[in-house]
């Protein structure tokens, strides 16, 4: 009988204990983010209002909403807004699509896929800065294989400058970020693929389904809870990306490739605006906010769509 | 029947031939342009095929005095790298614990949080580190990447290592707990060992992630002295010699290449472990 009268009692401090225990681990962790995230990203609200001085390194004066106004008037500001969305909707598309293709092929079975499986995740471990030196290379005026290649093959008639037109630029920084995204998002579109029952192809296939139908009613259902997030991922790295952008054209020609998160670069460490460039970044994270609730709204959708199937 | 197996498998050869080219042929071009004398790489005439192979950019690179000065980039990244990933299991390990397995409230906005915030763009909290780091005068030190690298890897880490702890058996835990094994000793002597492949998995992902930062060095330091590996490959573009360049670039990829070619069954297990819920 004490035992029992006893027993919730004890069990309450040792629930207790052990809540004191899994902060106590946890916590080290949580300061070191809490200091490197949450207090600089304070820092850049409160900023965003004010003029700030780089030299004195403190606040001048505070300016209401004028950076952001300011920025909204700017065509360069929201030329690279739209830019970055382009951007960032291209290289998700593209990566999508190519990596579920891959992810495909590689659910196969034949000679040499652990060989294919390493030279495609390869990309992945390549720095950024190698990426962006290395397609600067393929696509370099004068010593590029691309010019040389089309050249022999008679596509064009004389040696282009790629990266001199701005339209291109961009594409030739999508093409570099599509490369280096491709690995990772194949290696978890190909553990979905695994984790798929083959059962239901195999009565699909029976019951005389062909390949596009298979696809459309069972694949691309069954594909599409882990195709949508990690599209909404690729799409918030992709306006993240910077690297490629600074060694390829570092924005230009004539900002053609200037994305966002490359014009609150440009705001901060060359014109030294700290305030502009931290409203910017509040604009870039109101996107990547929207981005990022998608997945929220479309897994709802996906309930309501093919829940009840 | 049979006809169709001999279709669908060139089908496969084929389309894994196209991948392997597209997705590798960028890196081949690399190389052939690191290992070729400067006059052949500018030459109009095309050969996918090394026709003269010297080694000459390499050695020019290493050089101490070389404008990318990837010599001492290498050091300092390997220090940088070393010293991140350590940092990152010590903080990682407990709070990976301390999710997988205890009693924490609200555990997941926690750990929802801790990665989302991976995917924040990270120029947000460059700016006001950057203010920070000059106002206390630690910009251009070891430190000053150490410590935005640990907390920009962290959240990652920590997911690693919750998804490989998930994966053990609580049976050996709540054995050990009945002998009356502490909670440190636990994680010490118990959990630990059994997690090397996890800690392995999340050291490797920690170090890739260290090595290849561009942003943060680029704006946290100014000194040569402190200069990573990505940033004195940067530096090298800025110079004409394109072969060097390329053998500057085949420099940095190659720690990391080897590190995943060795390891890409734990990386691989990573994303595995990380999608099956």
């Amino acid at each position: 009988m004490t035992d029992l009268l006893n027993q919730p009692s004890n069990s309450q401090f040792k629930f207790s204990r052990e809540k004191i225990l899994a902060f106590t681990l946890i916590l080290p962790s949580l300061i070191l983010v809490f200091i490197t995230y949450l207090y600089p990203a304070i820092f850049t609200f409160v900023i965003s209002f004010a003029e700030y001085d780089i030299i004195r390194l403190k606040i001048k004066k505070f300016i209401q909403f004028k950076n952001f106004e300011f920025l909204i008037s700017n065509y360069f500001f929201t030329s690279s807004v739209l830019r970055t969305i382009y951007f960032g909707f291209l290289i998700c598309v593209c990566t999508t699509i190519f990596s579920f293709l891959i992810a495909l092929l590689l659910n196969e079975k034949f000679i040499g896929k652990a060989f294919l499986r390493v030279m495609i995740v390869l990309p992945w471990a390549v720095p950024s800065v190698v990426s962006g030196v290395l397609w600067g290379q393929m696509f370099h005026a004068d010593t590029g294989f691309l010019n040389a290649l089309l050249y022999q093959l008679g596509v064009i008639s004389g040696y282009k400058i790629w990266l001199a037109d701005p339209l291109v630029a961009l594409h030739v920084i999508a093409i570099a970020e599509i490369w280096k995204a491709i690995p990772f998002m194949t290696l978890f579109f190909l553990s979905g693929l695994q984790s798929l029952p083959s059962e239901v192809f195999e009565a699909a296939a029976v019951d005389g389904a062909n390949v596009f139908q298979r696809f459309s009613n069972i694949l691309f259902p069954l594909m599409l809870p882990i195709a949508i997030p990690l599209f909404l991922i690729q799409f918030v790295l992709a306006m993240k990306s910077f690297d490629t952008i600074f060694v390829l054209t570092r924005g230009g020609p004539g900002g053609g490739t200037t994305t966002l998160n490359y014009f609150i670069y440009q705001e901060a460490f060359e014109t030294f605006n700290l305030g502009r460039a931290s409203a910017a970044a509040y604009v870039l994270l109101i996107i990547t906010l929207a981005v990022v609730l998608i997945p929220t709204i479309s897994r709802f959708l996906i309930k309501f769509f093919w829940g009840n199937k | 029947m049979k006809k169709n197996l001999i279709l669908k498998n060139f089908f496969i050869y084929f389309s894994a031939l196209i991948v392997f080219l597209i997705m590798f042929f960028p890196l081949y071009g690399l190389i052939l342009t690191s290992i070729q004398p400067e006059n052949i790489i500018r030459s109009r005439n095309l050969s996918f095929f090394p026709t003269e192979i010297i080694f000459t950019h390499f050695a020019e690179v290493l050089k101490p005095n070389h404008i990318s000065n990837i010599y001492e980039g290498i050091k300092n990244s390997l220090i940088v790298s070393f010293l991140t990933s350590f940092l990152c299991i010590i903080l990682a390990f407990p709070a990976a614990y301390s999710l997988a397995r205890l009693n924490l409230p609200a555990k997941n906005i926690i750990l929802g949080t801790l990665i989302s915030i991976y995917f924040l763009p990270t120029i947000l909290f460059v700016i006001p580190l950057f203010v920070i780091l000059v106002s206390y005068q630690l910009d251009d030190t070891i430190l000053s990447l150490v410590v935005p690298y640990t907390a920009f890897t962290l959240p990652f880490v920590i997911w690693i290592l919750k998804s490989f702890i998930d994966k053990l058996p609580v049976e050996v835990e709540e054995a050990a707990k009945i002998d009356g094994c502490s909670t440190l000793q636990l994680l010490i002597h118990i959990i630990f060992p059994l997690l090397r492949p996890g800690l392995i998995a999340a050291f490797i992902f920690a170090f890739i992630l260290s090595w290849v930062e561009f942003l943060t060095p680029l704006i946290f330091t100014n000194n040569l002295k402190i200069s990573t590996v990505a940033l004195g490959l940067f530096r090298s573009t800025i110079d004409i010699k394109i072969g060097q360049q390329a053998a500057a670039a085949i420099i940095t990829l190659i720690p990391v290449t080897i590190l995943m070619i060795f390891f890409q069954q734990y990386i691989t297990k990573v994303v595995l472990s990380g999608s099956d819920k």
